[in-house]
């Protein structure tokens, strides 16, 4: 249990580091109205990281598979189309009738749906076995994420000049945005925190979950309902933050083998020292992204997508190298 | 009360029917072997057992039909172990053990210390102590089925479905194994159903013998009464010799 403590602490002390970064790339202790800036970057860093994290150590176990990640598997593009949807000028004068709440449960609600939809193209594919080999997985994320990407751009080009939208980028790479609600912010993280204590709750029988199905059964577990169960939350999580973050690319896949390789495969102990590792991690590189912009030209704003994004490629290729190997 | 009662199951896969009214009972403390050749229905039927295949004929353990346990409650009664059982990649000795006590765990999957002093005695008991922390990778075959054996073990079972445990050790490994099964049979009342090929290593340590051939049982009972040529030459299909010796029959295919 102590690393799972560890890792937790390892976490605070990496988000105070984080506070010292402002956000235009100035190091220093922040003052009093910056520090509410900085703190929210590092909270909402801390909450998408730790998200993607834990729905990548769901999906890498229930479907057997150590490729998979909510970003690999267009569970994010999915919830990042549905939750683009839902501000569109055709929803937008409903939207704007209803109060901040039910915007932001309405946002949380499409991007829900959208994973949803994603995963359920995932689960046909793997087939009744449940479990997905490594280029089967790579063929599916590709095959989701470019119908995801084609039919952004198109209801892009149809509605250019869309105001609330973040522009083509937010589709491609995610990012921390300052410009959210109390509301986004609190029910994103009611998502993921609800979505944590349910599959902590599960976390003993994920592991027996990937056994064979035969296995799991005859040791008390009823495989269908616990897949169902893992999957839909893991979805919900993954939604909950790319709602409002965008897809951030690889940190769902990065930390669970690191993770893997202080604790072992153990569920109960990997998911939440993976959660701790992606809330680090991705609050981390949101202060790398932006003392990167302070060094630019044009010293602007760099997604913090585009940074796991330059991390995560190299050590997906490694991963899928080794798994092709060890065919 | 026997342990196992198992009457009339039928299974089929779409129009292949593979088990075709197959009656039988397990006593506790009973090593009970089931042979037969590939295909002939042995792996089905210890799925339909363990409740992992729906049949329509009725299976009850310990009295209590098969639908009214939960699965949970079952799992600590009935232990299963498949003809390749699985791990996780990069799980230790300790892990897979560990798992055989999962129809223990509480809520968030909480252990108990009595969880942590079952898998050390069954370490103890198989001489796994020194590897407990040796990555599964790096056992032998031999070392690895009987990592699998004690996961059965540490979930406490009444009883054991093994299906082809030793098909893939070496003799000496094959033997020690059903030296085991038939300890745990003696010493602890375990009553344990084991698929086998090994007609006569089998056949010298079990109490009973059950043949099996399309789906249907073709022979029961003692050594004697089943290790017969007219009885398994049809079965395997090839023309079977009998050889009588002090400690029982031996069968041996003749081969030209």
């Amino acid at each position: 249990m102590w690393t799972v403590g560890l890792s937790a602490l390892a976490w605070l002390a990496i988000a105070g580091a984080c506070l010292l970064v402002g956000s235009s790339g100035s190091v220093g202790i922040p003052t009093a109205s910056n520090f509410v800036i900085r703190r929210e970057l590092v909270l909402m860093a801390s909450l998408v990281g730790a998200a993607l994290a834990m729905a990548g150590v769901v999906f890498q176990t229930v479907l057997r598979n150590p490729l998979a990640d909510p970003y690999l598997l267009g569970v994010s593009s999915g919830a990042t189309l549905a939750a683009y949807v839902w501000r569109l000028p055709v929803l937008a004068g409903g939207v704007s009738m209803l109060n901040d709440l039910a915007a932001a449960l309405g946002q949380q609600g499409f991007a829900f749906a959208g994973a949803m939809v994603a995963v359920g193209v995932v689960f046909t594919l793997a087939g009744r076995r449940g479990r997905l080999d490594p280029v089967t997985l790579v063929l599916v994320g590709v095959i989701v994420n470019a119908f995801c990407g084609s039919l952004f751009l198109l209801i892009h080009s149809l509605t250019m000049g869309l105001a609330a939208s973040g522009g083509e980028l937010t589709f491609l790479v995610g990012g921390l945005q300052t410009a959210l609600t109390a509301q986004q912010r609190g029910l994103a993280c009611t998502v993921v925190g609800v979505g944590f204590v349910v599959l902590m709750y599960v976390s003993g029988k994920l592991n027996v979950a990937s056994l064979d199905e035969a296995e799991a059964v005859s040791l008390g577990v009823n495989v269908h309902r616990l897949r169902w169960v893992a999957l839909v939350t893991a979805s919900l999580v993954t939604a909950g933050a790319v709602a409002v973050s965008g897809p951030i690319g690889f940190v769902g896949l990065v930390c669970p083998h690191l993770a893997r390789l202080i604790v072992g495969t153990d569920a109960r102990k990997l998911l939440p020292v993976a959660t701790a590792m992606g809330a680090s991690l991705l609050t981390l590189a949101d202060a790398a992204s932006r003392l990167l912009a302070r060094e630019s030209l044009a010293q602007t704003w760099l997604q913090v997508g585009v940074l796991t994004g330059l991390l995560g490629a190299p050590f997906f290729m490694f991963l899928l190298w080794r798994s092709t190997r060890d065919r | 009360m026997s342990l196992l009662h198992a009457q009339s199951l039928h299974f089929a896969y779409g129009p292949l029917r593979v088990l075709d009214d197959v009656s039988l009972d397990l006593a506790p403390g009973e090593l009970v072997a089931l042979l037969g050749p590939n295909g002939s229905g042995k792996s089905t039927l210890i799925k339909t057992l363990t409740g992992f295949l729906d049949t329509n004929g009725e299976v009850a353990w310990q009295g209590r039909s098969l639908r009214a346990w939960a699965r949970a409650d079952l799992a600590r009664q009935v232990a299963y172990l498949p003809q390749a059982p699985s791990h996780s990649p990069g799980d230790r000795v300790v892990d897979v053990l560990r798992l055989g006590r999962s129809p223990y765990w509480g809520a968030f999957g909480v252990e108990s210390s009595r969880d942590e002093e079952v898998v050390r005695r069954v370490a103890s008991d198989l001489s796994l102590t020194d590897v407990l922390n040796r990555p599964m990778s790096e056992l032998s075959g031999g070392r690895r089925q009987l990592v699998f054996v004690g996961r059965c073990l540490v979930q406490e079972p009444r009883a054991m479905l093994l299906d082809e445990p030793a098909t893939f050790l070496d003799l000496r490994h094959q033997v020690e194994l059903l030296r085991l099964l038939q300890k745990l049979t003696k010493e602890q009342s375990i009553g344990v159903l084991m698929a086998s090929h090994d007609l006569n290593l089998t056949a010298a340590y079990a109490d009973r013998l059950i043949v099996l051939h399309e789906g249907k049982i073709v022979a029961a009972g003692s050594r004697d009464d089943v290790l017969r040529a007219e009885i398994l030459s049809p079965v395997y299909g090839v023309p079977m010799t009998r050889i009588e010796r002090p400690g029982g029959a031996f069968v041996f295919p003749v081969v030209p």
